[in-house]
């Protein structure tokens, strides 16, 4: 699954469970072509392409937060748009109301829609400014908590830091184990409804980690400045691995492979090390 | 890794010995996962035309008799001292392949109820004695320093393999590609038995060192026969063994979740399992080697918590249509996990003097019982006609029970140590 469809996926759930919807009729398309002629209850529309044929009517309310939605027949209740694309073609009807908050849309002359509610946010495409607003922003955060942490417990940074160094191999591993399993806990945790909570928790603290891995990451990157100021040091360093994270992130394939694998380094070297409260030591084997 | 050390000395002989573990465990890995697992069910009810029942009542008696072959082989070759002399062990492996290839090329040619049962009782004999000889390698190749890693490369390419080749299942078509890759493996082996060589000499010598012919968990004191050491792990191998095939019996049954299985048709499908299998036994070896076992058990288990859980989700709440290749994809990462394990623990418990008997008692008990009984169970749920999703929450129940109990387990061992401790103290 994209991973990026999965903060729509926990927003649109949110929104199923405020509407209060039965999450047991709920049904989530991740992949391929469908055809959904009966359907009673929410549909959400994720990485796939999905039709509403002609003559064919299901109950909805429908998220399309990724892929391809295109209705032939009637949808009664709401459709949201968040993301991916829509098309409501001639002779198609929608009961409901249409969002579209985000993706591409298409309707034709001749659809029948009840009610529609665009929610206008920032243009389609935004300028360079305000592209990389946040990523200096986070930067920024990132830098100056790296800072003050290296200056009141640089030991934790030290244990971290040391740790993705000097076990690279392991703390990928690990890494990428909880990352992987803990995001399907977390996704599947989500669809339950009642664990939405613990999962959007799962998830921060998930971030907090990722965040805190790529401090550490820093703070080794600052030692190599040799300099007198750790705290500077510190802060220097992370801004260098922000930096390196978005060059690589241009690359196609081994750009992402490079920086995929630095978070996963940092996230593995914080688990291992109980977020720096312990020095990491493999099991001692006989050599 | 050990072995790096190695080549980087050029010492070959040590390399030798590597190159002769994975390639016979992945060979007899890739025979027992392809052969024996698939290939008795096509041929009880395609070629002799059994019905499923019948074969799997079948299935679950060879899992049986290779249970007793094998601990019975393995007491003998620990009281002879056959363990740790190489020489006996190559004669016993000539012996296994010999007889092994002999049931291969008569495959084909079984066609009647009776030749198919004596067929199976036959390959259970060796498949038993294979056990104790093959695992028992790890002490006199393997260092225990790459113990872990050695055992992902063969999990890892037994699975990979056998994920991709044979696509379609054809017992006579296989039967000849497996009888002529066995055919130069018997010769050499042959040459082996009858003639002394100096490097084999060497490879012999190599379990007297502490590094190889010690198992890791065996500091400073041997793993006893009859302790909770050895036969903790054999419970919580039993269950991991019992989880899989008690879940996996039914899901592959499943025409829904034959296209996101071993069985699918899609080759892109099968080359996403394989790597999966890859990158699973990695893990677990990067983890086996670098944390203490019970940190890969707990992954074991709580990984198949997690697959079981998706699946009943599934089960009840999927439309119908062909899941989403997660499924597979953690179902895979958790069998890599626990075979890799597998391959290495059982050595990692034993002495050279304990290995036949720790390695037959774990790999037959944990492996072969359970699928005995694993079977069993799956047979009463059909014909009591139990829905996949009420089977598959049986299992999920089992495998939650364990995620929960071991960690439950270990901090009460832990108390009874510090209460000890106090007593003594």
């Amino acid at each position: 699954m994209n991973l990026e469809l999965i903060p729509l996926l926990i927003i649109v759930l949110l929104m199923i469970s405020a509407g209060g919807v039965d999450v047991e009729t709920t049904e989530f398309v991740i992949e391929g072509n469908h055809e959904i002629t009966e359907h009673r209850g929410a549909l959400i529309v994720g990485d796939a392409a999905v039709t509403i044929p002609d003559d064919e009517t299901i109950s909805g309310p429908v998220y399309v937060i990724g892929g391809e939605l295109q209705v032939q027949g009637t949808v009664e209740g709401d459709v949201t748009q968040l993301s991916g694309s829509l098309a409501v073609e001639d002779g198609a009807a929608i009961d409901g109301e249409l969002q579209h908050i985000g993706g591409s849309e298409e309707v034709a002359d001749e659809a029948a829609i009840a009610e529609r509610t665009p929610v206008e946010f920032t243009p389609a495409e935004p300028g360079p400014v305000a592209a990389y607003t946040p990523v200096v922003l986070t930067t920024l955060i990132l830098s100056l908590v790296g800072a003050w942490l290296s200056r009141k417990r640089p030991m934790l940074l030290e244990n971290i830091g040391t740790t993705a160094r000097d076990h690279p191999v392991i703390s990928l591993t690990v890494g990428a184990l909880l990352s992987v399993t803990f995001l399907a806990v977390f996704v599947f945790m989500a669809f339950t409804l009642i664990l939405l909570p613990v999962s959007i928790l799962g998830l921060l603290i998930g971030l907090v980690a990722i965040a805190y891995g790529i401090i550490g990451l820093g703070y080794l990157a600052g030692k190599l400045l040799d300099m007198p100021r750790v705290g500077l040091a510190t802060g220097l360093g992370v801004i260098g691995i922000m930096v390196l994270l978005q060059v690589a992130g241009a690359v196609p394939i081994l750009g992402d492979l490079i920086a995929g694998g630095l978070l996963l380094i940092g996230l593995g070297a914080v688990v291992v090390t109980y977020f720096g409260l312990q020095k990491f030591e493999p099991v001692s084997l006989p050599e | 890794m050990k072995l790096f050390a190695f080549v980087r000395e050029r010492q070959w002989i040590p390399v030798t010995g590597y190159l002769i573990y994975v390639a016979a465990l992945t060979a007899g890995y890739y025979y027992n996962l392809t052969f024996v697992q698939l290939g008795l069910t096509d041929l009880g009810t395609r070629e002799i035309g059994m019905s499923p029942e019948d074969v799997s009542i079948v299935m679950a008696v060879l899992a049986l008799l290779t249970l007793v072959a094998a601990v019975g082989s393995g007491l003998v070759m620990d009281r002879r001292g056959w363990s740790t002399d190489l020489y006996v062990k190559f004669r016993l492996l000539f012996l296994i392949i010999l007889v092994q290839l002999l049931l291969t090329i008569a495959a084909p040619f079984v066609s009647t109820v009776e030749g198919f049962v004596l067929w199976v009782v036959v390959c259970s004999a060796t498949l038993g004695l294979g056990i104790p000889v093959t695992f028992s390698f790890m002490l006199d190749f393997i260092p225990i320093r790459d113990r872990g890693y050695v055992a992902a490369t063969v999990a890892g390419l037994s699975f990979f393999v056998a994920a991709l080749y044979p696509v379609e299942w054809r017992i006579d078509e296989f039967s000849l590609v497996m009888s002529a890759m066995m055919v130069p493996a018997v010769l050499v082996l042959a040459v082996l038995s009858v003639k002394r060589f100096a490097f084999v000499d060497v490879l012999a010598s190599q379990h007297e060192r502490s590094t190889f012919g010690t198992g890791r968990f065996c500091r400073p004191t041997p793993v006893r026969t009859l302790s909770v050491a050895l036969w903790g792990p054999i419970l919580l191998m039993f269950g991991v063994f019992f989880i899989d095939s008690l879940g996996f019996l039914r899901i592959i049954e499943e025409p829904l979740y034959i296209y996101t299985s071993w069985q699918s048709p899609d080759l892109s499908v099968r080359f996403f399992i394989a790597v999966f299998h890859i990158v699973g036994a990695v893990a677990a070896g990067v983890l086996y080697t670098n944390f203490d076992r019970n940190w890969v058990f707990l992954w074991v288990f709580g990984l198949f918590a997690f697959t079981h859980l998706l699946y009943v989700f599934d089960v009840r709440f999927g439309v119908g249509e062909t899941p989403a290749l997660i499924l597979p994809m953690f179902y895979v990462l958790a069998v890599s996990f626990y075979t890799t394990l597998n391959f290495a623990l059982w050595p990692d418990l034993s002495t050279a003097e304990t290995i036949g008997t720790h390695t037959a008692l774990g790999v037959g008990i944990a492996g072969w019982l359970a699928t005995f009984m694993s079977t069993a169970l799956a047979l009463y749920s059909e014909g009591i006609e139990l829905p996949l999703g009420s089977h598959l929450t049986y299992v999920n129940t089992l495998s939650l029970l364990f995620v929960v109990a071991l960690p439950v387990l270990l901090y009460v061992h832990r108390m009874f140590e510090l209460a000890r401790g106090e007593a003594a103290s």
